[in-house]
């Protein structure tokens, strides 16, 4: 059975000592977080995870969830764990006071999705789903909405959803074709039918509160004529506790690959009383909103599980006894050496430990610039902070889940045959991990985000704040005499980047394919410097604190040569898919459809 | 024998009067300007005196230059009418009565030399009315031109002549107005409103009923048939407002006074409520101060936000943006088809608006017009649609046209019934049909040569996705811009070499090149939103490239073996301007507006402006020190405060064209301009010697800032102004030079590269660009 510990001193070194976490407490509102504070939060939150939500995760894979008269159970223990998350608070640790919240800094909630995803993916789905609803109501809803909905979305007691797809419209939702009829009281009776929504019904709260896209009855065609409502799973009485049934059934539940124990329900509305959220046919704002924080945390969940399985596969690497050193018998009085004297099996470790401390920084970096967006009082702190954010979502979201993918793969195939049988627990990180690739918007869709959209919008403003700051820190460092192993090499492929940039602008202002061909490949170009620059600036504190450094040596020595490792071993490949990105989209579009 | 205008009189300094006088003058023509004595006036000529002076101010200018202005004599048809007798043509922009004309016309005739010409610019009397009661010779030397308002701008002249009017005299004025004015001269038949305002008022105010009728908002209908249709931005809505909602009810008791009974005009009701509550109101439009169809009022900021009258309701309200599933469907390549069948309010308003005016005017030929291709362009001239009526049909297809007007109840005309195209193109000749139902080539002045006629006959010779390159004959090839607005990018400098290559020494079929363009502006500079991107990404190496490969190739052109000859109209800005710089002539359209503007954008001209302002300007004096310095000044002044032409006589005065540059007043006549000016440059051209300039140095520069900072305590710099004219000061006064040696073409062009490169790294120098790109307008920090 899988272990997991929380990796909290890496959490707190990227925090007090790589992104500069003590800013945030100057902020209006965040005095009283200090790193101290911080530090203790995230120690509970290990705690949760490791005791309460871990244990019950290979059980509710094996066991799913259930479907009954249309209502749906979680598999045994979740809502118990459930109980304990909601009484400790946690759904309430970055919400809004004004609405019972307290108030934390986003980037710590950055660091808790990564427990929770670590230790209980399918269980982080539910109180995930309620901080995006949570978040859509706050920026778009209107007061009395928010009144009635908000403090018990931000307590736990209720929990919610995002209804977005149909059958026939998944990434394209102007097809969409769920009707909101308005009524005399300005309310609206929804009607259509939702699939793939997770925690679309669920045993662990009283109540769900859905928020839809639907069409009114004379909105435009296509994207601009969706309004996005909230659909309570029961109306509430006078006394505001939820009461009668409001026509949302659960028809069924999927049945999939992984995060089993996370109900992903067909949803049928009939005439369900709904109300708007934010402006007609504007519900697309309502709905990036959620997607965006729901794409980041989507990243979040890439990077938890490649963390967990390579907490397992290091200690499997060090037990299992099979084979001898190439260079002579490491461990000449057992019967064989441990695996982790492999070079192969190093490679594997270094790369995933390369990867896992690398986004942990950038996650905990992405979300100081959510705070400061939110919180700062200087309007260009907020504007530039937002473009980082937006720049690096889909990164965040394609370039962690497919790293999310490939690690755990790569941790599997380091038990050998024991990694494909489910009582390990590592098949199981593969399974739940393939999803994150897929929802949220595909990564092909992240790709072309951030190729046709990001990148082009206002002449590249988006760019400035990740290449400037780079392109400054890359001069100073390849002038330093520890840094330049590191700085030179990583300025070429910098350079390379600028490159492939300008190539796609250019080239697609002609020809649309040619940033299309090239988007998957840029956006894992892209996630590689952008780790590259977490580890030149980790490296850099390695160095610094290393002279000073007493029981904590360890931890600085093991830094530079990951960092080693991730300079000479990961950040190259860049070069291939430099090459690639060059040779442009006529090698993908030259065969004819019917050749295939 | 031809008649020669050498001078010319307009009687009646109105709006329109004082306008053509002005405009006379910018072709070079000394004009009288006479109007009435005003009752016990001191001032005599005070009503053409009061003209001009309020013309010297007028925004836009109906002045090409301050020569211009020399050239319009004020006086009064008291005591002036003997001087009429050293004049050629007599224009008459009086009030339109002919009981004020017919008086008029006779002391005219008695006081003009025999043979002068005689025009009127009325705009509604029909020819035989104002000849009625003259003398036969008055009547043999009397035509109709009838000029838009502003008459600099507005490009369509209607010429009407009479069976009296002498063929020397139709010849004559097609000609001074076609070559000197610059006009598109169309040739009407004498009948009410001629062409443009016959068929564009019944399109006007048809477009209003049917607004009305279909429930369409102001703002919908303007978009209606804005984009798809291709109407200019102003809307039909907008034009109304800027011709004055009070005039409307005239025009059309006009047009019902004078129509032939069965017009279809006729049947358009007069009256229009929302218009008749307007102007009960007394918000006739941009005139008044109330507004018109809209308005422009304070909101809680301050801010100027535009409302709009609700046509049902006559209230006013906050404009909003037109949002109808036709507008978004009728997009791109076969838009209008798309919009005429789209079953909703914009559609329906469509297809009604269009079945009944463009049949109208499809009946309306031969009576106004021999020609279709004369009403189209009267229509494109005179009120700056993109396509005239019958292009109109041919994007719905004449016979799905035809059916359309059926559904609609509407008979169908001759024209339409034929069943065939009105345009086509056999053997790369543009050919319309005729009445008769033959086809005949759409006809083009002599020395008219389109590069869209070219485009017709072949194929270009060199083409890549932001130039082409053009066979236009006798050995000359014109490369053309095709990017967005004519930006100058990567694409178009690897052009330019490409054609340096391609003609060689000029010894093979090609001699000389010209550089023109069909466009409304020859160039906007340098394409800006590449130049930004590289500064976010950080990319300073491949900007400071893209820097040099432009000096590089300018400079190649510049000292290419075979002539080079640029022909820009409208704006050339920035890298525009700069490769008139570096060509051997100019052949410049009257109306271009060049300019060396990148101080706006936070950078200086780096593609070789600087370098050449300085090599022309300074060079020439730089053995006087005092003179140089001043040189120096004068450019360093034009640079920094990015000074435009506002035309190419004043291109001249700012020193961005030279006195041997030519102009050309009609844009349609450009080309074959350039291309006889290449031409007289081939036989034994010698490519001009590397050049240099002695210039003055820090001691230069510390002059310059002096003046800077003495503005910037005036406040009237910003400080990111101070930052870039450094950098300028810097270039053109040669850097750290200590004056003892000149500094040739290659120093220039670094000194141009470093600051060019140093200004890009500073904050204030990325907020301008950005700023630009995203509003169009330039930053002042």
């Amino acid at each position: 059975m899988p272990t997991y510990k929380a990796p909290l001193d890496d959490m707190k070194f990227i925090l007090n000592d790589v992104i500069d976490y003590s800013r945030l407490t100057t902020l209006p509102g965040y005095a009283e977080f200090d790193a101290d504070t911080a530090m203790s939060v995230l120690e509970g939150a290990a705690q949760f995870c490791e005791e309460v939500l871990q244990p019950i995760n290979q059980s509710g894979d094996a066991e799913g969830c259930h479907i009954a008269d249309g209502q749906v159970t979680t598999p045994v223990g979740f809502k118990a764990a459930y109980h304990h998350y909601v009484e400790a608070g946690w759904p309430a640790l970055a919400a809004d006071e004004a609405f019972g919240g307290q108030g934390f800094p986003q980037t710590l909630r950055f660091a808790v999705e990564e427990m929770i995803c670590a230790s209980n993916l399918s269980f982080g789905m539910f109180p995930g789903l309620s901080h995006g609803a949570y978040h859509a109501l706050l920026m778009h809803g209107a007061d009395d909405l928010k009144a009635i909905w908000l403090p018990k979305l931000v307590t736990g007691e209720w929990a919610g959803t995002m209804c977005l797809t149909e059958a026939h419209c998944g990434t394209d939702l102007g097809l969409l074709t769920t009707k909101a009829e308005p009524q005399a009281d300005g309310s609206y009776a929804i009607t259509g039918n939702k699939i793939f929504i997770s925690a679309g019904d669920h045993d662990l709260t009283d109540n769900i509160v859905h928020l839809v896209l639907a069409r009114l009855p004379d909105a435009p065609p296509g994207i601009k004529g969706i309004s996005l409502f909230i659909v309570p799973k029961f109306l509430l009485d006078a006394d505001g506790t939820p009461g009668a049934e409001n026509g949302v059934r659960c028809v069924s539940i999927e049945h999939k690959m992984g995060i089993k124990a996370s109900p992903t329900c067909v949803l049928a509305f009939e005439n369900s009383i709904g109300w708007l959220v934010g402006e007609v046919h504007k519900g697309m704002r309502g709905m990036f909103t959620m997607m965006n924080a729901a794409r980041l945390a989507v990243g979040m969940q890439g990077l938890g599980l490649s963390e967990v399985a390579y907490q397992n596969a290091v200690s499997y690497a060090k037990d299992r006894l099979q084979g001898r050193s190439l260079t002579g018998p490491k461990n000449p009085a057992g019967p064989a050496d441990p695996l982790i004297v492999h070079p192969d099996v190093r490679r594997s470790l270094m790369t995933i430990r390369a990867f896992n401390e690398g986004a942990r920084a950038l996650s905990l970096w992405v979300g100081t610039h959510i705070d400061l967006h939110e919180k700062s009082d200087d309007p260009q702190v907020r504007k530039d902070a937002d473009d980082f954010v937006a720049l690096m979502t889909p990164i965040v979201k394609a370039y962690f889940t497919d790293m999310g993918f490939e690690c755990t793969n790569m941790a599997l195939q380091i038990y050998g045959g024991h990694g494909y049988i489910r009582e390990y627990g590592m098949e199981q990180f593969v399974r739940d991990a393939r999803i994150a690739q897929i929802y949220e918007g595909a990564n092909g869709i992240q790709a072309l985000d951030l190729v046709g959209r990001k990148l082009p919008q206002d002449g590249g403003r988006l760019l400035r704040y990740f290449f400037h700051p780079l392109s400054e820190r890359l001069a100073r460092t390849s002038q330093d005499p520890q840094l330049k192993e590191f700085a030179e090499p990583f300025a070429k492929i910098f350079a390379r980047l600028q490159q492939a940039t300008q190539f796609i602008a250019i080239k697609s202002l002609a020809n649309p394919d040619e940033a299309g061909a090239a988007s998957s490949d840029y956006l894992r170009m892209f996630g590689l410097v952008a780790l590259g620059d977490m580890w030149l600036r980790m490296a850099e504190v390695a160095y610094a604190r290393m002279p000073t450094a007493n029981g904590d040596r360890a931890f600085y020595d093991a830094k530079l040569k990951t960092a080693r490792f991730f300079f000479t071993k990961m950040l190259p490949e860049c070069h291939g898919l430099f090459a690639r990105i060059m040779a442009g989209s006529a090698p993908v579009m030259a065969l004819e459809a019917d050749g295939f | 024998m031809a008649i020669e205008i050498r001078r010319a009189a307009v009687i009646g300094a109105g709006t329109m009067g004082s306008g053509i006088a002005a405009h006379l003058a910018n072709a070079g023509i000394p004009v009288l300007l006479l109007d009435i004595v005003p009752d016990g006036a001191a001032d005599r000529n005070a009503l053409a005196g009061g003209a001009l002076a309020r013309m010297r101010t007028q925004q836009p200018a109906p002045f090409m230059s301050a020569e211009a202005m020399g050239l319009v004599t004020p006086g009064n048809v008291d005591d002036d009418l003997g001087a009429l007798h050293e004049v050629d043509w007599i224009i008459e922009a009086v009030f339109e009565d002919p009981a004020v004309k017919a008086p008029l016309y006779a002391k005219l005739d008695a006081a003009r030399r025999p043979g002068s010409i005689i025009t009127s610019n009325t705009s509604t009397i029909p020819l035989q009315a104002l000849i009625a009661g003259q003398s036969a010779a008055f009547a043999a030397d009397f035509a109709i031109t009838h000029f838009f308002n502003p008459p600099r701008y507005m490009k369509l002249l209607e010429l009407v002549s009479g069976p009296q009017t002498r063929p020397e005299v139709t010849a004559a004025l097609h000609q001074v107005c076609d070559e000197r004015l610059g006009k598109g001269v169309v040739v009407c038949k004498d009948t009410p409103g001629f062409i443009a305002n016959r068929i564009g008022t019944f399109f006007m105010y048809c477009a209003m009923h049917e607004a009305l009728k279909h429930g369409l908002s102001v703002e919908e209908a303007d978009a209606v048939c804005g984009k798809p249709m291709g109407l200019p931005k102003t809307g039909v809505f907008g034009l109304t407002d800027l011709v004055g909602l009070d005039l409307m009810p005239h025009i059309m008791k006009s047009f019902h006074a004078t129509l032939p009974a069965g017009d279809a005009f006729l049947a358009l009701p007069i009256t229009l409520a929302p218009m008749e509550r307007l102007i009960a109101a007394g918000n006739t439009g941009r005139k008044s101060k109330g507004g018109g169809f809209t308005r422009l009022v304070p909101d809680a900021s301050g801010k100027r936000v535009k409302e709009v009258v609700d046509l049902q309701t006559g209230e006013y309200r906050a404009e909003r943006e037109p949002r109808l599933a036709s507008l978004s469907a009728a997009r791109g390549k076969g838009a209008l088809k798309t919009l005429v069948s789209f079953d909703d309010r914009g559609g329906r308003f469509a297809a009604s608006l269009l079945a009944q005016s463009l049949s109208y005017a499809a009946a309306l030929v031969p009576t106004i017009a021999d020609r279709v291709s004369a009403v189209d362009a009267a229509m494109r001239l005179g009120y700056g649609w993109n396509f005239g009526p019958f292009e109109l049909i041919d994007q719905l297809g004449t016979a799905a046209f035809a059916a359309l007007l059926t559904t609609h109840g509407l008979a169908v005309p001759p024209l339409v019934a034929m069943g065939k195209p009105f345009y086509r193109t056999d053997g790369g000749v543009l050919e319309e049909l005729l009445p008769s139902g033959e086809y005949s080539a759409v006809p083009r002045g002599e020395g008219v040569l389109l590069l869209a006629d070219v485009k017709r006959r072949a194929k270009p010779v060199m083409k890549n996705a932001s130039a082409s390159v053009w066979d236009i004959g006798d050995g000359v090839l014109c490369l053309e811009f095709t990017s967005k607005m004519n930006t100058i990018d990567p694409e178009i400098m690897a052009m330019i070499r490409q054609v340096i290559a391609a003609v060689g020494d000029g010894s093979g079929p090609h001699k000389a090149l010209v550089v023109y363009n069909d466009g409304d502006n020859f160039s906007v500079g340098a394409n800006l939103g590449l130049a930004l991107f590289l500064m976010n990404i950080a990319s300073w190496d491949a900007l400071e490239q893209s820097v040099a490969d432009g000096q590089a190739t300018y400079a190649a052109l510049l000292h290419a073996p075979f002539p080079v000859v640029s022909a820009p109209a409208g704006m050339a800005l920035g890298g525009g301007t700069e490769i008139l710089l570096h060509s051997d002539a100019v052949q410049a359209s009257a109306e271009c507006y060049l300019g060396l503007v990148e101080a706006g954008v936070g950078i200086v001209p780096g593609w070789g402006g600087c370098k050449e302002m300085v090599l022309r300007h300074v060079a020439p004096v730089q053995g006087d020190a005092a003179k140089a310095m001043a040189a120096v000044g004068q450019v360093f002044q034009t640079i920094a405060t990015a000074k435009t032409s506002t035309s190419a006589a004043d291109a001249r005065s700012l020193g961005f064209l030279r006195a041997s540059d030519g102009i050309t007043m009609n844009r349609e006549r450009l080309l074959a301009d350039a291309k006889a000016r290449a031409l007289t440059l081939v036989p034994g051209y010698t490519p001009p010697a590397s050049r240099s300039v002695t210039l003055p140095g820090p001691r230069g520069k510390g002059m310059m800032m002096a003046g800077v900072k003495a503005m910037a305590e005036a406040g009237k710099v910003t400080p990111h102004d101070i930052v870039v004219a450094d950098h300028l000061a810097s270039i053109v006064s040669g850097g750290d030079t200590d004056g003892s040696a000149p500094l040739d073409e290659t120093a220039l062009f670094a000194l141009e590269r470093l600051h060019f490169m140093q200004l890009a790294h500073t904050s204030g120098t990325l907020a301008r660009v950005e700023h630009m790109l995203a509003t169009g307008k330039p930053l002042r920090n």
